[in-house]
């Protein structure tokens, strides 16, 4: 997906006020929420007029500007829309507060992940790094860490490291038949298993998520009752 | 022919050179001819194990840098005639040699020899690449201890890039009390974490340390339980299949006589 970094001004502000992003068959102008009605202004008739860049400027494109929550007088409403209607190639779609193509452009974010399959013992020494879900057929030993940015599940023993979530997915799990991991991650939050009588304790067909005061394990006939739970919150939330 | 072994640990000191000095006079009393290779160089020691250290005129370092042949670095053991050591340098580092060169050296050995055995430094540096370069298999010594067990893990995971895929695990120093009081790991712990197969376990035996002090290998004592570990494992390596010693400790006279009295264990 195509993404345009619109700083030109070279402020040294973190976000620009206006990003703009490639979708399906056209642009999306994500208008930023928070900042002054001048600054705004200023800014987009900075990037419409004045880039050099050749993507604003070329053949008819269908573009799409979404507001967000940001409260526009009429006026202001006014000012921003004919900005865009001075530039002869574009073609208004969409104006609205809640554009299809932005949630087009989060859904696609939020698709389930990469599932991956992991064949072999993940030894002392061993850093093993997948993007989406992982699945180990085989055991993590003392000492090997398995990543992944979604869920980890582990087929065999799990005596090491395990961090899932590693890109800030709190709702990432992990579970294994045989549990004893030394230590365990989930997004930001890291924990220790506490020992039983000097050793790492020991359980069978448990999984670790993260509950509102910290990790929590369970048994796995649990994992969807607690899943469908966590599910129901994003989407109220 | 032969058969190239390295027997390897990751950890210092959990019997590395006492393994390849026992396994391969084993090998050599079973009647195959051997040849033990010194790869720490620097740190000697295999000579010394073997009490051949007097004899040592060229080491590995002076054949790969071509000062002599191979065979007139080779020393030839007395005591059995099909037995070789070829030494490491002192004086020199692990630098000295490179994989390439002990691939060529160790492959020239299989020629002439049935099994050629590789004592490789601890660490996973380059010395650890020089030693395993040229071998067929490869022996992990672990002891019950977590640290030379998660070591042996480390190891097993590096041997397999180097394309040494099923290593064979010797259990080296157990104490058959400790591990029933569960203060040590037990032989199926390790197996289990480790999930290689198990070529031998060798109980703690005070008889080791004797012989390396005499310069005998410990198999020259047959009456010591270490010996008698060390003989099976060579007898694994040729094929046989030897069932497992039982490494309890006999109870003694007094205590057996207790058990008869009080009816209890």
């Amino acid at each position: 997906m195509l993404s345009v970094n619109a700083n030109t001004s070279g402020k040294p502000e973190g976000r620009p006020p206006v990003s703009v992003k490639g979708v399906n068959d056209g642009l999306l102008f994500l208008l930023d929420e928070e900042c002054e009605h001048e600054v705004l202004t200023a800014y987009l008739r900075e990037l419409l007029f004045e880039n050099p860049s050749q993507l604003l400027s070329g053949p008819d494109v269908k573009v799409s500007v979404d507001y967000g929550n940001r409260n526009l007088t009429a006026q202001e409403n006014l000012e921003l829309l004919q900005l865009f209607l001075q530039k002869d190639n574009f073609c208004m779609r969409e104006w609205s507060s809640n554009t299809v193509a932005r949630r087009a452009l989060f859904a696609n974010r939020n698709r389930p992940e990469r599932q991956n399959i992991h064949k072999g013992t993940i030894r002392a020494g061993q850093q093993v790094y997948y993007d989406g879900d992982v699945v180990v057929i085989g055991d993590v030993n003392p000492g090997g860490e398995i990543i992944a940015t979604g869920d980890i599940y582990v087929f065999g023993r799990l005596r090491g490291i395990a961090h899932a979530g590693a890109r800030g997915d709190t709702s990432a799990i992990i579970a294994a038949a045989e549990f004893a991991p030394l230590q365990l991650r989930i997004a930001g939050t890291v924990t220790r298993v506490p020992k039983v009588d000097g050793r790492v304790m020991n359980t069978f067909m448990e999984f670790a998520y993260l509950r509102d005061d910290g990790m929590a394990v369970d048994k796995m006939h649990y994992l969807f009752a607690i899943r469908g739970e966590k599910k129901a919150k994003r989407k109220r939330g | 022919m032969g058969t190239a072994i390295v027997v390897t640990s990751g950890k210092g000191g959990v019997g590395k050179t006492t393994s390849t000095a026992n396994v391969g006079t084993a090998l050599a009393l079973l009647g195959k001819s051997v040849c033990l290779i010194d790869a720490d160089i620097g740190l000697r020691n295999l000579d010394v194990v073997m009490g051949l250290e007097n004899r040592i005129i060229y080491d590995i370092v002076d054949v790969a840098m071509g000062e002599c042949r191979l065979e007139q670095a080779l020393i030839k053991d007395k005591r059995f005639e099909s037995l070789s050591v070829l030494p490491a340098s002192q004086t020199k580092d692990k630098t000295a040699l490179q994989p390439d060169r002990v691939r060529q050296i160790v492959t020239e050995l299989k020629q002439s020899f049935d099994y050629v055995i590789i004592d490789c430094p601890a660490g996973i540096e380059h010395g650890f690449r020089v030693a395993v370069a040229g071998a067929d298999q490869a022996i992990v010594v672990t002891t019950p201890e977590t640290a030379s067990v998660r070591d042996a893990d480390r190891v097993i995971g590096l041997l397999e890039t180097e394309n040494l895929r099923s290593p064979k695990l010797v259990i080296n120093r157990i104490r058959s009390k400790m591990v029933k009081s569960g203060d040590m790991l037990d032989i199926d712990e390790i197996v289990q974490v480790l999930a290689i197969d198990l070529l031998g376990a060798v109980p703690d035996d005070e008889t080791v340390i004797k012989q390396n002090i005499k310069g005998e290998p410990t198999v020259m004592r047959p009456d010591s339980k270490a010996a008698i570990a060390y003989r099976n494992i060579a007898r694994r390596i040729l094929g046989d299949s030897v069932p497992l010693m039982v490494l309890d400790e006999q109870p003694g006279l007094w205590a057996r006589v207790k058990r008869l009295i009080l009816g209890k264990a």
